[in-house]
C-alpha cells in the first residue's frame, strides 16, 4: 500500500487541479461509468482477493491511481485498458461518485 | 394490467418505501414497463439497474423459469475441485427485496411483437413497453451426426447451467485411471470462447489430483486456432504433460459421427472407441424465444444497434449477451452485464427521460489453467462502424513469472464475487 499512497502524493497537483471538474462532475455520468467498476469492484461491501476496495477512496487519491493506469505506471492490463479511454472529466465523476458512496458494508 | 400490477405488488415487500411517494397513481397506464426474458447475466443485471436506478418509476418484471440459477462461469472450478456447487448457485431475492423487480417464474414461449405482449407457457401474457431478450444459447443438437437431445445424457455438453454440470463431474470422476476422455469442441461463434480448454484444463488437474495419470483428454477441435491458444498449450505442456491432445480440423478431418450407446467417435483421422467420457460442446444459436420472433438473422444470432443494444428489427426490444452479435466481443457473462448496463440506461432515456451517455462495453476473461497459474483476456469495447468495435486489448503472455499468475487467481475469484453481487444482489 505504501506504493498507493507514495503516488498519491506524487499526483496531488494533478488531482489539485481537477478540482473544479470535480466540483461540478457529472454525478450522473459518475454513476454510469461506475457500472463499469462494479463488476469487479463490490459497490457494497468488500471483495475478498485480488480486487481491491474504491467505495469511500478519498478523491484525490482515486484520481491518482486512475491516472497512474492511465500511463501505465501501474501495470495491471485491465486496469489499464479501462483508465485508458476516460477522459479526465469521467476520472473526475468517477472519483467524485465513490467518494460519496457509504463505506459502510450493507446488510446483504 | 391486473396481471402486473399483482405480480409488482406481490415482488416488492421491501419496496412499499419507495412505491408510497407515487401511488396509487403509479399504477395506472401511466408506469412504463419492462419486461426481461431471461435471469441470466444479461437480463438480471439489465433488471436490477433498470429497477435500481428508475427507483420505482418503472415496473421491470423478470421473467426465468427456474428459481436457482448456477453461473456458466466458474464451472468449470466446480469441475476442477476448485469451487463447491453451492458457492456458484444465486437466486433472485435480492432483485425481488431490495429493487422491487417482479420475477415471474415462468418460461416466455412466445412474443407478440405487434401487441407488444410476452406469452409464458402458462398461457398468461406479459405487456410491455420495452422488452429485454436475453435468453443465452441453444444447442444444435443436429450439428453433431450420432448426436442427439436425448444423448445428452450419456454424452453431456454441460454447456448450459445445472443438471448437465452436475453430470459431468459426476462423469469426470468416474473414469478411470487409463480412461479417454473425448471432447468435441464448438464451432464459432459459441458461449465463452476459453470455456471449452479451460475445461480441458479443469479435467486433466482432477486426473492428476485423483492420481490418474495415464488418463488422456483428446479435443476434437473444428477451428484452427482458439482462444488463449498459446496459453493454454503452453500450460498443458507444463502442468499436464502427455495427458492432452488437441486436434485441428486438418489433422482429424471433421468428426464423422458419434455412438452414445458404445461412446464411440469417429472422426476422419481416427476412431475412438469405449470413451469413458465424450464431452460434446454442439454448434449454438440464439435462445429459440428470440429465434422464434424474428429477431435472429440467417446467422441464428440478433442483430442490435451498436449504441443502444437495441434489436436491428424492432424499435421495442433490446436483445443482450450470448443472443446478439456483440461484433468483437466474445459471448461472456462479462459482455452480456456490461450490455446490459448500456440497454438499462437508454430504456430509462427512452422511457422516463433521464440523461443518456454513449456507449462503452468492456470484457475481462480469466481462465485457470491449474492451481495459481491463471491467464485472462480483455478489451475496452465501442459502436464504431455498425458494430461494436473493440478499442483496445489485451492478453497475458506465455512464460508469466508465476506471481503474476497467482495474483490473476486471486484477481479471477475476486471478480466472481463482484459480478455475481452486481448481478443478484
Amino acid at each position: 500500500m505504501r506504493s498507493v499512497a507514495s503516488m498519491a502524493l506524487v499526483a496531488l497537483p494533478l488531482a489539485g487541479g481537477m478540482t473544479s471538474a470535480m466540483a461540478v462532475g457529472d454525478v450522473e455520468l459518475g454513476k454510469y461509468l461506475s457500472g463499469e467498476c462494479v463488476t469487479c469492484h463490490k459497490a457494497a461491501g468488500k471483495v475478498e482477493g485480488g480486487v481491491p476496495p474504491i467505495v469511500g477512496l478519498p478523491e484525490d487519491q482515486f484520481v491518482a491511481l486512475m491516472n497512474s493506469y492511465k500511463i501505465k505506471e501501474r501495470a495491471n492490463p485491465v486496469m489499464q485498458t479501462i483508465a485508458g479511454r476516460l477522459k479526465d472529466d469521467d476520472i473526475a465523476a468517477l472519483a467524485a461518485f465513490f467518494g460519496k458512496l457509504p463505506t459502510t458494508t450493507s446488510k446483504r | 394490467m391486473n396481471f402486473n400490477r399483482r405480480q409488482f405488488l406481490g415482488g416488492g415487500a421491501a419496496f412499499t418505501g419507495a412505491m408510497v411517494i407515487g401511488a396509487p397513481a403509479v399504477f395506472g397506464q401511466a408506469k412504463p414497463r419492462v419486461v426481461v426474458i431471461g435471469g441470466g447475466a444479461g437480463g438480471a443485471t439489465a433488471a436490477k439497474y433498470i429497477a435500481k436506478d428508475s427507483s420505482g418509476a418503472i415496473a421491470v418484471t423478470l421473467i426465468e423459469p427456474q428459481a436457482k440459477y448456477q453461473t456458466c462461469f466458474h464451472s468449470n472450478l466446480y469441475l476442477g475441485g476448485f469451487r463447491s456447487y453451492d458457492s456458484i448457485t444465486h437466486d433472485y431475492g435480492a432483485l425481488k427485496r431490495k429493487y422491487g423487480v417482479s420475477v415471474v417464474a415462468d418460461r416466455a414461449v412466445k412474443i407478440d411483437r405487434d401487441k407488444k405482449d410476452v406469452i409464458l407457457a402458462g398461457g398468461r401474457k406479459v405487456p410491455y413497453d420495452r422488452l429485454i431478450v436475453s435468453p443465452g444459447i441453444d444447442l444444435k443438437y443436429d450439428s453433431v451426426p450420432g448426436w442427439s437431445q436425448a444423448a445428452e445424457d450419456t454424452m453431456p455438453h454441460a454447456w448450459k447451467p445445472g443438471a448437465q454440470t452436475l453430470l459431468l463431474k459426476k462423469r469426470l470422476d468416474a473414469v478411470p485411471n487409463g480412461g479417454v476422455i473425448v471432447m468435441l469442441a464448438p464451432p464459432n461463434p459459441y458461449r465463452c470462447p476459453p470455456g471449452p480448454y479451460e475445461r480441458v484444463s479443469m479435467m486433466a488437474h482432477a486426473l492428476k489430483k485423483a492420481s490418474k495419470n495415464k488418463s488422456k483428454i483428446f479435443v476434437i477441435d473444428p477451428k484452427d486456432t482458439f482462444s488463449k491458444q498459446a496459453l493454454f498449450q503452453e500450460g498443458w505442456e507444463k502442468h499436464y504433460k502427455g495427458m492432452v491432445e488437441w486436434l485441428g480440423p486438418k489433422v482429424h478431418d471433421g468428426v464423422k459421427s458419434v455412438d452414445p450407446k458404445t461412446n464411440t467417435v469417429v472422426t476422419g483421422f481416427e476412431t475412438y472407441k469405449n470413451v469413458a467420457l465424450v464431452n460434446v460442446i454442439p454448434a449454438q444459436m440464439a435462445g429459440a424465444i428470440a429465434r422464434d420472433a424474428g429477431l435472429a438473422n440467417a446467422s441464428g444470432f440478433c442483430a442490435i444497434d451498436p449504441a443502444s443494444m437495441k434489436s436491428a428489427v424492432d424499435k421495442n426490444i433490446y436483445v443482450l449477451g450470448d443472443s446478439c452479435i456483440a461484433g468483437d466481443m466474445p459471448k461472456s457473462a462479462f459482455s452480456a452485464n456490461s450490455q446490459a448496463k448500456v440497454a438499462a440506461m437508454m430504456i430509462r432515456g427512452e422511457l422516463t427521460s433521464s440523461k443518456t451517455f454513449d456507449a462503452r462495453f468492456t470484457n475481462t476473461c480469466w481462465s485457470l489453467i491449474a492451481t495459481d497459474d491463471c491467464v485472462k483476456v480483455g478489451g475496452a469495447y465501442e459502436p464504431k462502424d455498425g458494430k461494436i468495435a473493440a478499442a483496445s486489448t489485451f492478453v497475458s503472455k506465455t512464460g508469466e513469472a508465476a506471481d503474476m499468475r497467482k495474483q490473476q487467481q486471486a484477481e479471477n475469484l475476486g471478480w466472481y464475487q463482484g459480478i455475481t453481487a452486481d448481478i443478484f444482489a
